[in-house]
């Protein structure tokens, strides 16, 4: 069958009968929520453990079953490969991994894919375990990936049933309350497994910082977690946060930010009480700092601003020039030490900020955001999952929210990579659909979605580059031969779903190249 | 001529080219996306080797996301020191037209070497921008730069481009046989200091521009000023040829040669001869380059001091100097104010057939009249404050 967007989506997939999308806020969620059972545990009992194994045999964890994490640790995360290992050592198999997302530190879970300790996967697949299933590397099931908020909905909907979370904790009590703001190596907000550690058959917390009760604030709380595990390592801390992340000194993706800025200012949203999402990406980075001094120079107090939070956005809530930060996600260790200090630095999770099955998204309170892409196409859709040669390469992360959400939503990104142009006719894999992208913005000038022509007069009022996307399109496109095109098997390696549960695409196994 | 030979660099945006003679054609290229690219690198290798008259040479090439302007040239360039008999890719001849006044405020420099500094440059708003084959370029990398710029030229459309080339006495007529073939909007001149330095080029050009079938004397001339020889001949530079249409300032070549520091007192002379001269001969005059990219503060005060004292624009060495020049170039509000006000009554008075007018008790003649619409134009130009 074809979705809404024209994409062919097959009607079941492992038993699961397949919804197709239909718009982005086309579904209304039905039935009620999938709770976990009801358990008690008294006083003087004891929740410590010292080992992985110990608690894998304390939670009942056995084959077929299913284990989440959350990926607040990155490239330094230690916790994932070592619970796979230690199920391997415990000869436990078939095991479905549901991260919120794997990256390239994950790598040795490849072995366990290959010897059947891993037979799943539901999360982003970031780096080498991506490209092992884009190159043939067989799963039982074809790996979903899911937006933070549809992973959020996935688990309270009932979709995906967590036998033992697994929550990496930079600072937790013996009573499981837990934090990433504090302790040894700090990560930023744990919150992702929020709702992992409240729907989990069994919630284990694993920290390298025991603290005394209690610990706080209460990303995860005691009333959610069955058992902490004390270890000597969570992970690596060079690879956990970054000192300060370095604004681009790239002029062509200087003048994106630059421009995406101006775009900001010209759409009149710069008033007092705006709200904006930063991000972390080269160009997002260099866009908060411009939308600062813009907010600065109008002279206005901004009410919020969600994140990815780093030094940047920190600096823009010090000069006073915004009420609050809602953190979902900290990238450097300056948007960390403001948590613990400031009382406007709010910590928040991906159900509060996320969610399409709740009463209300922040993402929904936002004037405007930027995002980035890998691709964008003519009918403004956007692919941030899968590279232009078919390889699963990133998870959605915030994407199809903020996207969705912002009134005013911005992707910045530069019309060449390299060879490789990034405007293309159709998107490798729809992401994010063009009914929720207002402007892309590119070194070669700002396109208007045709849906937004009440921005068109105010852009070319404040003298910006108005451009179709097309005509950006054939001037990158004269600058290189056009790149080979995959052509796609039949074989599903990956659903992308749109965050209310329904399939925007699906990732296909390339099979050739015209 | 050796038996091999190798161009470019493993930096971003460039490719390595080794070229070896060969009893038959063959290419190998590696890339690090061969499923996407191996086929259309292929495709640009075997024109450009078509386009030098199929030469028995066997190319490998190391590609690092080059354009296929780049890959013309690294091949080109790789080609031709190997075989010495290969006649140049004549890409062809693109400058419809010139004109002698238009704005100048930035003339941006790129080095012309350096595909992953050159690239977008076309898209940073400079009124003009400047690929140098002088003072950035390695004297052995001065062939295969004079290649790469021919072939940038003949890819990508510039508002207005410029070719800084070698002194004439030095690689300057090598320069200019490779690059005239796409034909720039003008050739940057440095170390410019007499009369006979402007005749000379301007010579080689009609010679170049009948050779190629561009219209004759449409090549501009930009004489760089940056000897204390230049400074004093700074009037019969300006007015040496019907091609110069504005005069450079080169202040660090400047202070080094008369032994000055680099202070706006020891520039003042200099700057003022050269706009001085400039006036006389009816041209434009810009000024020197702000060496310190991340200090914005500095670079927009000595603008303003330089926009004071009569240029009508500056270098830049980096995109990120082009809007910060562009406005302190931008009239104030006020300053459009009394330009309509100007015009208004220059206009009423001419259709009333009043002979002379006064604004504030100042007459309004010819000058002060064109300086309003000037104001004009430029503050529409720089509407909303983008560009």
């Amino acid at each position: 069958m074809k979705n809404s967007l024209g994409r062919e989506i097959p009607e079941k997939i492992a038993g699961r009968v397949l919804r197709p999308f239909e718009g982005a806020f086309a579904t209304t969620p039905t039935g009620r929520k999938a709770a976990r059972p009801q358990k008690f545990i008294g006083p003087n009992e004891n929740k410590v453990l010292h080992s992985i194994e110990e608690a894998i045999e304390a939670t009942g964890l056995k084959s077929g079953m299913t284990v989440s994490f959350h990926h607040a640790f990155r490239n330094g995360d230690y916790l994932v490969n070592m619970v796979v290992d230690a199920c391997a050592r415990m000869g436990i198999n078939d095991l479905r991994l549901f991260p919120t997302a794997l990256f390239p530190v994950h790598e040795p879970v490849i072995d366990h894919i290959k010897s059947g300790v891993v037979t799943r996967i539901e999360g982003s697949m970031n780096g080498p375990i991506g490209a092992f299933v884009s190159q043939g590397g067989k799963l039982a099931q074809p790996g979903i990936l899911r937006s933070h908020g549809g992973r959020w909905r996935a688990v309270e909907a009932g979709d995906v049933h967590i036998d033992v979370a697994f929550i990496a904790a930079a600072q937790a009590d013996p009573y499981g309350n837990a934090n990433g703001i504090y302790g040894k190596t700090p990560c930023g907000p744990i919150s992702y497994s929020a709702i992992d550690a409240q729907y989990a058959e069994k919630t284990v917390v694993v920290t390298n910082d025991l603290a005394p009760y209690p610990a706080y604030p209460f990303e995860i709380q005691q009333g959610w977690t069955d058992y902490v595990v004390v270890v000597d390592e969570i992970g690596d801390p060079n690879s956990i946060a970054s000192g300060t992340l370095q604004i681009t000194r790239s002029p062509t993706r200087l003048k994106i930010a630059r421009l995406a800025a101006a775009a900001v200012k010209a759409s009149g949203c710069i008033v007092d009480g705006f709200s904006f999402q930063g991000g972390a990406g080269g160009i997002s980075l260099a866009a908060t700092k411009y939308v600062g001094e813009e907010m600065a120079r109008a002279e206005i107090v901004g009410s919020f601003a969600i994140g990815g939070v780093t030094k940047y956005l920190v600096d823009i809530l010090h000069k006073g020039l915004l009420r609050v930060i809602l953190n979902g996600q900290a990238f450097d260790l300056a948007a960390i030490e403001s948590m613990r200090h400031d009382q406007n630095h709010v910590l928040m999770d991906p159900g509060h900020y996320a969610n399409y099955d709740s009463r209300g998204c922040s993402t929904y309170m936002l004037d405007a955001a930027f995002l980035g892409a890998t691709e964008v196409d003519l009918d403004f859709n956007v692919n941030v999952n899968t590279h232009s040669d078919g390889q699963l390469l990133h998870g959605i992360g915030g994407h199809q929210e903020v996207a969705a959400g912002a009134k005013l939503t911005l992707i910045t990104v530069p019309t060449l990579r390299g060879r490789l142009p990034v405007i293309v006719d159709s998107v490798t894999t729809v992401t994010t659909p063009g009914e929720v992208i207002d402007v892309i913005v590119t070194e070669r000038g700002i396109a208007i979605n045709p849906r937004r022509e009440d921005l068109k007069e105010r852009f070319v009022a404040a003298g910006l580059p108005v451009r179709e996307l097309a005509e950006m399109k054939t001037e990158a496109d004269r600058l290189t031969r056009p790149p080979r095109k995959p052509v796609f098997g039949d074989e599903v390696i990956a659903l992308i779903e749109w965050r209310d549960g329904t399939v925007i695409d699906v990732v296909r196994r390339v099979e050739g190249w015209q | 001529m050796s038996e091999q030979f190798v161009v470019g660099s493993a930096s971003k945006g460039d490719c390595i080219v080794q070229v070896t003679r060969s009893s038959k054609t063959a290419v190998k290229i590696e890339t690090g996306n061969e499923a996407l690219f191996i086929e259309g690198l292929h495709a640009v290798v075997e024109e450009t080797l078509a386009a030098l008259g199929s030469p028995k040479v066997s190319v490998d090439v190391e590609e690092r996301g080059a354009l296929d302007y780049v890959i013309r040239a690294r091949v080109e360039a790789a080609v031709r020191s190997v075989l010495s008999d290969v006649v140049p890719w004549k890409t062809g001849a693109m400058r419809p037209g010139n004109a002698r006044d238009r704005l100048r405020r930035t003339r941006l420099y790129a080095p012309g070497n350096n595909p992953r500094l050159l690239v977008g440059m076309e898209l940073h708003g400079a009124d003009c921008v400047l690929l140098d084959l002088e003072d950035s370029v390695l004297l052995a990398e001065k062939f295969a730069a004079r290649i790469l710029v021919k072939h940038l030229l003949a890819a990508v459309d510039f508002p207005e481009v410029w070719v800084r080339i070698n002194p004439l006495a030095t690689y300057g007529r090598d320069d200019l046989a490779e690059v005239m073939l796409p034909a720039p909007h003008g050739i940057c001149l440095p170390k410019a200091e007499s009369a006979a330095d402007v005749v000379e080029l301007a010579d080689e050009l009609t010679r170049l521009e009948k050779d190629l079938g561009i219209d004759p004397g449409s090549t501009f001339i930009m004489p760089i000023i940056e000897t204390g020889k230049g400074v004093l001949h700074a009037e019969q530079v300006a007015s040496a040829s019907e091609r110069v249409v504005i005069i450079a300032f080169g202040a660090e070549d400047y202070t080094r040669d008369v032994g000055a520091r680099r202070t706006q007192d020891a520039l003042l002379y200099a700057r003022s001869r050269i706009v001085a001269a400039c006036a006389s001969a009816g041209i434009q005059a810009s000024d020197t380059v702000y060496a310190d990219v991340d200090d914005e503060a500095g670079l927009i005060a000595e603008t303003e001091h330089i926009r004071d004292l009569g240029f009508v624009g500056k270098g830049a060495i980096n995109p990120r100097q082009v809007e910060p020049i562009h406005s302190v170039f931008r009239p104030t509000d006020e300053e459009i104010d009394m330009a309509r006000k100007i015009i208004s009554i220059a206009q009423k008075a001419e259709k009333e057939g009043i002979g002379a007018v006064a604004i504030g008790g100042k007459m309004i003649d010819k000058p002060v009249f064109e300086r309003a619409v000037r104001t004009i134009a430029l503050a529409d130009l720089m509407k909303g404050g983008w560009r």
